[in-house]
């Protein structure tokens, strides 16, 4: 039996299990009917805004990337349009999350980290949609109805995080 | 009833200064590109044809009922400040009066029995993608 060369080290199962509960959340998600196509509560954010603040920036990303990929897989829209979508739109609200990580102490909580990844996702998806789904300037149309969702569920994502932030182990 | 009040006050509570700051901002920034990006430019002129005849153009300005003889009898217009529609028609569907008042650029009534067709057109002509 050959030895396995990669070293796990706790790191790695904080991730898994971080991952791990970001991917439930995502499929939950997935199954709960919407109003409006398109419009989702992004209720996977509040885990990778846990990770980034109880952890470190690179937990968060590993964590992010990891549920784009295993949930695209999951539901068998891996290298399609959605997930390609999901993946500009995570990728967007994690860079800035990374510029705007250090607001977060007296006068900023996570509440307005939370408002930043929503709208940042939210642009994501509307750039690849622009540029590459839709090449057509109408469906700028729909950004106010997803900002206004941005808005809404960043809001109660942050504040679902902020208590989630303040459970004492 | 008062439990639940004491809960809401305590998650509002969490929120600092500065986020309210930043949900004025996001707030403020969606009206302002709500209000850039469903400004729809409003129609001057509007254009009556027959077919591929055109009866004129007429300004939207103005309260007037017009009576078109199309090949199938008479269509009524109603042109009512600003917009217009089609009241009367001798078709069977009825399509053209259900679609009511249009006042918006390149909006567009048609009445394919009757071969009448009402487009509003400004003083710049948008491009149409279906058409161009």
């Amino acid at each position: 039996m050959t030895r396995s060369i990669i070293k796990i080290i706790s790191q790695d199962h904080k991730v898994a299990k971080l991952a791990a509960i970001a991917i439930a959340l995502s499929l939950i998600e997935f199954f709960l009917p919407s109003p409006i196509p398109g419009v989702k509560p992004g209720i996977a954010n509040i885990i990778i805004l846990f990770t980034i603040i109880k952890f470190n920036f690179s937990t968060a990303l590993w964590v992010s990337l990891i549920r784009v990929f295993i949930v695209s897989i999951i539901l068998g829209t891996f290298l399609g349009p959605t997930f390609f979508l999901s993946l500009s739109g995570s990728v967007f609200s994690l860079l800035f999350l990374f510029l705007f990580r250090g607001i977060n102490g007296q006068y900023f909580s996570v509440i307005s980290l939370s408002l930043i990844a929503a709208f940042a996702h939210i642009i994501g998806q509307f750039l690849i949609v622009r540029f590459w789904i839709i090449p057509h300037d109408g469906i700028f149309y729909l950004l106010p109805i997803f900002l206004i969702s941005a808005l809404i569920f960043g809001l109660v994502n942050g504040i679902i995080t902020t208590s989630l932030l303040n459970i004492k182990k | 009833m008062r439990k639940l009040i004491k809960k809401i006050f305590q998650f509002i509570r969490v929120i600092k200064i500065g986020d309210l700051l930043t949900i004025f901002i996001f707030i403020s920034l969606t009206f302002y590109l709500a209000s850039i990006l469903w400004n729809f430019p409003q129609g001057e002129y509007l254009k009556i044809q027959m077919g591929k005849k055109e009866l004129g153009s007429f300004s939207l300005n103005q309260n007037i009922t017009k009576i078109i003889e199309g090949p199938i009898g008479k269509s009524e217009v109603i042109i009512s400040s600003g917009k217009v529609r089609i009241s009367k028609s001798p078709c069977t569907k009825k399509y053209c009066i259900h679609q009511g008042w249009i006042k918006k650029l390149n909006q567009t009534i048609v009445c394919i029995p009757n071969q009448i067709s009402i487009s509003i057109i400004g003083n710049r002509k948008d491009y149409d993608s279906l058409n161009y």
